[in-house]
């Protein structure tokens, strides 16, 4: 017990602070009366945010180590992924800040600590190196996120998005815990670095694939990707605009840092059966290509008839997860590079993206695509800026989603044998996302209003939407930035134990 | 000075900006910003030029990423092609400045329009300054979206609307090919630098088969950005956009892009003969096809972007048969009059109000700065002697002869009597014959009417830099003194004569002196003649097809994704609704349905894992 007290707890810096604001916001929220605004609470909580991001940016050139034996590991990879959550968890906090719903927000202090508390989570799992700090990890994520899906506790859509994502993220859970009780029971252990060793001398390469297709299903609900896809449209629809942001870029962040510490730090070794008997997860490379496939051809499709934003942008986050499934699958020397990137660029289009949505829904009401015709006419800062992240999101040259892409690409065709079929799916999955795209451009650009000109936008939303296009902007033109970034990395050599 | 073409683009760039920022406040007065942007641009432009005439290429790259062990670089590369198409570009740019003026004068978004000019300017002049494949890629991208912006501009009409995105997404078919060729060479080369390439083409490190697919992909890029057969079908749609952009975006610049692109890779295209024989092919035959349906057009612009279209299948003819001078060259000669023809068009259009040639009718007398100009536009074009088109056309038909196919000779020359044919039946239906209740039009501003005349001065000059007679200045600099004038028959300058007058002498029997009845073909075959009112039925025939296919794969999916495994879940959601009260059934029976599909899916995985036994391929 005596060398738990004297770990090295400063590596937990950041989450000590994470966890210190959520819970002295909470105190507050209840000691504060109901009559005051609980509007700084969320600013505080932001602050929090963009505080733990300093101090994670701060231990960045340290080596990497773990405490608690080994159940916290702080790595580069934890480091790089930490960052680009609390990025996104702040952006997303900004929106809290601004967060007007028709029915009035009693609830602002509540969705401000729990964002808080569902961003630890997120931290957590980047830095386990245990299979139960990852777990208890993404339980924290997850019920926190019930919750969030549920704050506008008075209107039945929020209702439906909380008990459909209470019910689909049972069952994911269900089905994770199924498949890490095969890891443990053909390991003895839940150390990650102990169980990638002892499967090396294990022959069980049936089991061991079943425990990796019930692991790969399991993690594919916080992913968003086929086939359990499904749930993200309705509950982004019906959750708050805030939290549907921390979903659709939080959440999926933490998915995929779940995916590459699980699935590629136990089964990388792994014996298998078929064509790479050194490695079960080459050996599964087939099946993540075809899921990736899907996740993209249904993503991109579906989104061409729908008519709500938030649907639209859970169908574009599904298509976007099919592109970076799509870089996992290729699995090439620079794979977690090119992940890290897109999430990132990923991070910062679609919060600018639903931080205009989010001051649309304020203003109208409603989140349909009619809202944003003739924006240029009467806001043409607002509507470049949406136009910026529109155009990022389809990949156009000069932004950021541009650079991401072409890095996914690379990757498709550089590894041996090259991953053609797949970088043709995505190219033309990429060319049918304009349509849905430019739609959106040509709504902002091309077509008269005939709704109420909207307000100015408030500071929060605002210093959302600059910070994430001047990010969009820069990466786009200047992505030496992002990559000087990667060098310090070291490109995650430090990621397996 | 070469040193500094870097800072060509920028200006344009700043008036985007400032436009951009200040446009409204300044309204009227934002056309002096755009016209000194583009102004300054070409100041510095033509020194480049000046400068690359006494010297040689100048290069210079600098570090833009690092991606694992690969260095992505960017850069400008001022070789004879490319400061040559930064004057082309800045020219041609900055006199439809000037002119929009006068032409887009009063418009509500007046300012708007020059930022907007001001962002494709910035990005074609950045396109023919890059050393590199991925540059250019992403200059072609920003390219593709300034032309978006301004086909789109009149945003109240439904059919500009429908055009924009049209324009968007069928280039954006074509930039597919180029993205994949593009790395399909990295791949390969481990590098975007066009030297790189060229060497690696050299040394054997690509082989021919993969040069052939790659340079095969890019050109599909071309296709689309040059509206060359079967990817052509925007461009006369594109024509719902001011008129001036018609002249600067979809005749002298950006639809020359495609033809850039290929001359710019030129090495790598001479490496394969097959791929220059799809080239010259494609070519070809766009010439003739789109030459045909000019014929029988009745909207003054569309003549005339069927025109560009045939014109630039001239051009690819030229490239794919090896001369890469004879298409340079007739790419400056043709922007210079087909942005006249587009001008004194736009300036047609402001004096009566209608773009249907039906309705005009001599309108000679009332425009008389613009009557001739379209004239000397017009006999450019057709390749009458000692016009600029003449000396191009004759050397792009020579090229086609000597190194050619023949049949596309013969091609490139009914194109050529088809082109001179619709030119006047335009110019005969538009300002001779009687007038029509047109007594209000007057000719065009001062502003309007000055960069024409710059323009109809170079639709003559600009032959003379090669020519049979005085030398050939322009192929010895571009090649760097390699180029040999091919000893051509003579016999193809006057069949090239002939050909041209026969085309205006028959215009001039049905349209001018009305001796032959205009329906003289299609009383005798009308279905040639619906055939090419419905431009070969090729857009009924995407219509049918693509569009249809996707929208119908669209609706499958999303019944397969909503109903379909939905439907199959049900029997295992069905048993879970069955214990619920009836009541719960409208709130949770769908979420039940997610989980479902996922568990039925999880199942597919584990029963095709089971049965192939972990051999997945």
């Amino acid at each position: 017990m005596n060398d738990v007290w004297q770990s090295d707890w400063s590596m937990m810096a950041p989450e000590w602070i994470v966890l210190a604001a959520a819970i002295t916001l909470l105190v507050m929220d209840l000691a504060l009366p109901s009559s005051r605004s609980r509007r700084p609470l969320a600013w505080g909580a932001a602050a929090a945010a963009a505080l733990a991001m300093i101090a994670t940016a701060a231990m960045i050139p340290a080596e990497s180590a773990s405490i608690l034996h080994d159940t916290f590991r702080l790595d580069a990879f934890a480091k790089a992924f930490k960052l680009v959550v609390l990025a996104g968890g702040a952006l997303a906090l900004l929106l809290v800040a601004e967060w007007a719903p028709k029915e009035g927000s009693p609830h602002r202090g509540e969705f401000a600590y729990m964002m808080l508390f569902a961003l630890l989570g997120a931290m957590m799992m980047a830095s386990s190196g245990d299979l139960l700090t990852l777990f208890v990890s993404l339980e924290l994520l997850s019920v926190s996120s019930y919750i969030l899906a549920g704050l506008r506790k008075t209107a039945p859509a929020s209702n439906e998005a909380a008990l459909k994502y209470v019910i689909n993220g049972g069952i994911a859970t269900a089905i994770m815990l199924f498949g890490m009780s095969y890891v443990f029971g053909l390991t003895g252990t839940t150390n990650l670095g102990g169980i990638a060793r002892r499967l090396q001398e294990t022959n069980e390469p049936y089991m061991l694939a079943l425990a990796f297709l019930l692991l790969l299903i399991g993690v594919s609900f916080k992913l968003a990707t086929v086939p359990f896809h499904m749930w993200a449209p309705d509950v982004y629809e019906g959750a708050p605009v805030p939290a549907t942001a921390f979903f659709a870029v939080v959440s999926k962040t933490a998915g995929f840092a779940l995916l590459l510490r699980l699935l590629v730090t136990i089964f990388a070794a792994a014996p298998a059966e078929g064509r790479d008997p050194s490695s079960l997860l080459l050996s599964m490379q087939p099946i993540i290509t075809v899921l990736a496939g899907l996740t993209m051809i249904i993503g991109s499709v579906v989104a061409l008839r729908q008519r709500s934003l938030k649907r639209l942008l859970a169908y574009s986050g599904i298509a976007h997860a099919g592109y970076l499934l799509a870089g996992f699958a290729a699995m090439s020397w620079a794979m977690i590079d090119s992940l890290w990137m897109y999430l990132l660029v990923y991070t910062l289009m679609n919060i600018g993206a639903f931080a205009i949505i989010a001051h649309i829904v304020n203003e109208t009401g409603s989140d349909d695509l009619d809202g944003l015709a003739g924006l240029y006419r009467h806001r043409p800062f607002l509507a470049a800026a949406f136009g910026l992240f529109l155009l990022s999101l389809a990949g156009i040259p000069g932004t950021a989603g541009f650079i991401a892409k072409l890095h996914i690409f690379i990757g498709l065709v550089v590894t041996e044998p090259g991953h053609y079929v797949l970088a043709a799916v995505m190219a033309i999955t990429t060319v049918i996302s304009y349509v849905y795209y430019f739609n959106l451009i040509v709504q902002l650009f091309f077509r008269p209003t005939f709704t109420a000109p909207l307000g100015r936008l408030p500071a929060g939303l605002s210093t959302a939407v600059v910070l994430c296009a001047l990010g969009t902007l820069a990466i786009g033109w200047a992505p030496g930035l992002a990559y000087d970034m990667l060098a310090q990395f070291g490109h995650f050599g430090d990621f397996l134990p | 000075m070469m040193n500094l073409a870097w800072v060509v683009p920028l200006f344009p760039l700043g008036s985007f900006i400032l436009l951009l920022l200040f446009g409204r406040r300044w309204k009227q007065r934002s056309a002096y910003v755009g016209i000194a942007a583009a102004f300054l641009s070409l100041l510095l432009a033509l020194a480049v030029l000046v400068d690359r005439l006494g010297g040689s290429t100048y290069e210079a790259n600098w570090t833009w990423m690092t991606i694992g062990g690969v260095t992505l670089t960017v850069g400008i590369s001022a070789t004879a092609l490319n400061a040559w198409m930064l004057v082309v570009v800045a020219l041609v740019s900055w006199l439809v400045h000037v002119y929009s003026q006068g032409y887009m004068a009063g418009d509500e978004r007046f300012s708007t329009f020059y930022a907007y000019l001001g962002l494709f300017t910035f990005a074609m002049l950045g396109l023919v300054l890059s050393p590199n494949l991925l540059q250019a890629y992403i200059f072609w991208e920003l390219v593709g979206l300034g032309s978006f912006l301004l086909i789109g501009f009149y945003f109240y009409k439904e059919e500009a609307k429908a055009a924009a995105k049209k324009a968007f997404i069928m280039t954006r078919i074509g930039d597919v090919g180029f993205f994949i060729g593009m790395m399909l060479l990295f791949w390969q080369t481990h590098s975007f630098d066009y030297d790189d390439i060229f060497r690696a083409v050299g040394d054997g490190t690509l082989s021919p088969g993969m040069t052939t697919l790659a340079v095969i992909l890019i050109f599909i890029g071309a296709i689309g950005k040059s509206g060359q057969f079967p990817l052509h079908t925007w461009l006369p749609d594109a024509m719902e956009g001011p008129t001036p952009v018609s002249a600067l975006i979809h005749a002298a610049t950006m639809v020359a892009a495609g033809v850039y692109l290929v001359a710019a890779l030129f090495p790598l295209y001479e490496a394969s003969h097959a791929a220059m024989m799809t080239v010259a092919t494609i070519g070809g035959v766009t010439a003739i096809f789109a030459a045909t349906i000019g014929l029988v057009q009745t909207d003054i612009k569309r003549v005339l972007a069927y025109s560009t279209i045939s014109q630039l299948g001239y051009m690819m003819l030229a490239l794919g048969a090896g001369s890469y001078v004879a298409a340079i060259f007739h790419l400056t000669t043709h922007a210079f009059f087909k942005a006249l023809l587009f001008l004194a068009a736009g300036s047609v259009i402001h004096a009566v109000r209608t773009q249907n040639i039906e309705e005009m009718g001599g309108l000679w007398r009332r425009l008389p700065w613009t009557a001739p100009l379209f004239l000397i536009g017009a006999l450019s074009i057709s390749g009458v002697p000692l016009f600029a088109g003449f000396f191009s056309k004759d050397e792009i038909l020579t090229a086609a002869w000597t190194n050619g196919p023949r049949l596309l000779f013969w091609l490139a020359v009914a194109a050529a009597l088809l082109t001179s044919f619709y030119m006047f039946r335009l110019f005969f239906l538009v300002f001779a014959g009687k007038a029509r209740h047109h007594e209000d039009a007057h000719d065009a501003p001062a502003s309007m009417v000055a960069p024409m005349l710059v323009l109809g001065v170079l639709s003559i000059a600009s032959g003379y830099m090669q020519t049979p007679w005085f030398g050939s200045f322009l192929g010895e600099w571009l090649t760097d003194g390699a180029y040999r004038h091919e000893a051509a028959p003579g016999w193809i300058a006057v069949l090239a004569t002939i050909v041209s007058f026969a085309g205006i002498f028959l215009a001039w029997l049905m349209y001018g002196a009305q001796k032959m009845p205009r329906d003289w073909l299609s009383a005798r075959v009308p279905y040639v003649d619906e055939l090419l009112r419905r431009h070969y039925y090729i857009d009924d025939i995407y219509r049918l097809t693509v569009v249809s296919l996707v929208s119908w794969i669209s609706r499958l999916l999303t019944y397969v994704d909503r109903f379909l495994v939905e439907g199959l879940a049900r029997l295992a959601a069905g048993i879970v609704g069955a214990a619920a009260s009836a009541g719960s059934r409208g709130q949770n029976g769908q979420a039940q349905t997610y989980g479902a599909v996922t568990v039925a899916g999880l199942a597919i995985l584990v029963v095709i894992f089971a049965l192939t036994g972990g051999y997945w391929l």
